[in-house]
């Protein structure tokens, strides 16, 4: 294979394990109350924001920074449930508890939280690129073999299979995980047999959070790009990768993740560079018309 | 009355929705160890009042009574912890957990187990170890625990209903209340069911049964409420309440679909 390609392949899984990180979280809070959480590239944001303001205070190890912006994102998902979700939640009987009306409202709230954070954000940073301290940047590049890969790379990849493991462990051998699990099932049967349905959900927010702020510190340190509206487009794309990968399924997520982020470095050998932004929404469509259900979706009432 | 304080006592409950009226001045009381029976036609308000008394629904007017103290402000996760267990007319299984984990989420619910201990392996040990004994019980009860294994999903639709009800014993109910047990289930299924409402009473769980399979009401239960468009309509054995001419007309008369 040729040099060009391996490059070209190694570029597009690098940008999929961005897409990955931020889909990982939104998949997780979305699984608990079937609800999109539109404010998720708001906590990606902070949390890249979080990560340069510590690092331009303290300039602490860098796993010090990576725990420090967990805790900012677990706090920002706690936050987020408390005045985007919950005050929604309030209708105490079946038929509105995930109906469609509620998920329609929480995601006008979290939409709505999310534009206040971003403009605030704007208000007290301004709209441009924050400067980086160079010495942060994971830009380093490094050959492997005939391709060039960066820190970054091999950060972004450790962090996303850190990410998965850690949910894997949560989900499958803890008692919190099993609750996630139980209320992604079916809330209200969990509710009935006592479990604290408003509290798991917190967890789950300040979990998904966490994970989506520390997206956010990766892939701002990579790609040096730190602004207020930095979480739109990556965030986008982890939405059409949850779409695809069947809503609920966070390894489905991932690997969607994956597929926009190679077709999107393989594209400019094709077509032209301009048409590269349309792909991941082709593959919205074509998912929405031939697999409703997502590409590894089980249920089609999901949607 | 009888002597003994109810363990369920529910008084003057009404619930409203705008302007329909879904239940209005039910009185009934639930004693200590009865099957206690409720029927009623569709749409007579049987699923309001248990969601009433389960804490899913505060009632417009009335109280509820647990063992002497008022529960209708509590959450429901509170209710089903104080020892209110229930199965649902529509299943609600985990489907895509095991049995094993469906079970084990009642247990967990019953135990608890503080969200610090669960992120902190080794620590809460005897808990844990609680929680398994306490699903692996319930399974037992039911017959599940060889299929333990599976998922929830996969069984047939008879064993997912004990499954649910291996979910809510596990929560350690004293009182379990049984929303239509027998929907869905062929006779032989259904036999098999009372026989286990006959076990678990015996064991010394209180049951309230909410069932259409009039077979089935007759046949477990010492005292059966008649419920039809709201209102309580008739109260005693199931001798009494067969003869009774308002429950016939309201009720018996007008099931002769047999559902």
């Amino acid at each position: 294979m040729d040099a060009v390609l391996l490059q070209g392949i190694a570029n597009g899984l690098s940008l999929g394990l961005c897409y990955a990180l931020i889909a990982i979280g939104f998949t997780l809070i979305f699984g608990v109350l079937n609800a999109v959480n539109f404010a998720h590239s708001e906590v990606y944001m902070l949390g890249a924001f979080a990560g340069l303001v510590i690092i331009q205070a303290f300039a602490p190890p860098f796993m010090a920074v990576v725990f420090l912006v967990a805790a900012v994102g677990a706090f920002l998902g706690f936050g987020l449930e408390r005045i985007a979700f919950r005050p929604l939640r309030r209708a105490r009987d079946e038929a509105s508890l995930k109906s469609r009306a509620l998920r329609e409202a929480t995601l006008m709230s979290s939409l709505a939280v999310g534009i206040l954070v971003r403009e605030l954000a704007e208000l007290r940073f301004g709209g441009d690129m924050q400067p980086i301290p160079s010495g942060a940047m994971l830009n380093t590049p490094i050959a492997v073999g005939p391709v060039i890969l960066t820190t970054g790379d091999f950060y972004i990849f450790g962090m996303a299979a850190a990410m998965l493991l850690l949910l894997q462990f949560l989900l499958y051998r803890t008692k919190i995980g099993l609750s996630i699990r139980a209320l992604s099932d079916d809330l209200i049967g969990a509710l009935y047999v006592g479990i604290n349905t408003d509290r798991v959900i917190v967890w789950t927010f300040m979990i998904g959070s966490s994970f989506g702020a520390l997206a956010g510190l990766m892939v701002g340190l990579y790609y040096g790009t730190i602004f207020p509206y930095m979480g739109f487009a990556p965030t986008l794309k982890a939405f059409i990768a949850m779409l695809m990968g069947g809503l609920n399924n966070i390894p489905g997520a991932v690997l969607c993740a994956l597929l926009i982020g190679l077709s999107e470095s393989l594209a400019p050998e094709i077509m032209p560079t301009r048409w590269v932004d349309l792909i991941a929404y082709v593959f919205l469509l074509v998912t929405l018309i031939f697999f409703p259900a997502g590409i590894f979706g089980r249920k089609a009432e999901r949607v | 009355m009888t002597g003994a304080a109810p363990l369920l006592d529910v008084r003057d409950v009404a619930r409203r929705y705008g302007g329909v009226t879904a239940i209005a001045n039910v009185n009934m009381t639930v004693q200590a160890g009865e099957i206690t029976g409720v029927i009623g036609p569709n749409g007579a308000g049987k699923t309001t009042l248990f969601n009433v008394i389960s804490g899913f629904t505060p009632p417009s007017e009335g109280q509820v009574f647990w063992k002497g103290k008022p529960i209708v402000r509590l959450s429901t996760h509170r209710i089903a912890r104080l020892g209110i267990g229930r199965t649902f007319q529509n299943l609600r299984v985990f489907p895509n957990m095991t049995v094993f984990d469906n079970v084990s989420v009642g247990a967990l619910g019953h135990i608890g187990f503080p969200a610090w201990r669960a992120l902190v392996p080794g620590v809460g040990q005897s808990r844990a170890q609680a929680i398994i004994r306490k699903t692996w019980e319930a399974l037992d009860t039911v017959g599940l625990a060889d299929r333990a294994g599976e998922l929830a999903a996969n069984l047939s639709y008879g064993r997912r209903r004990y499954l649910e009800i291996a979910r809510a014993l596990a929560t350690a109910p004293e009182l379990l209340i049984l929303d239509e047990p027998a929907a869905g289930l062929n006779d032989s299924e259904t036999a098999e069911l009372a026989g286990l409402i006959r076990s678990l009473n015996a064991g010394g769980a209180t049951i309230l049964l909410v069932e259409h399979d009039m077979a089935l009401v007759m046949g477990v239960c010492r005292r059966v409420v008649v419920l039809a468009a709201g209102r309580k309509i008739a109260d005693g054995s199931p001798a009494e309440v067969q003869e009774d001419a308002t429950v016939r007309q309201a009720y018996l008369g007008a099931s002769d679909d047999g559902a």
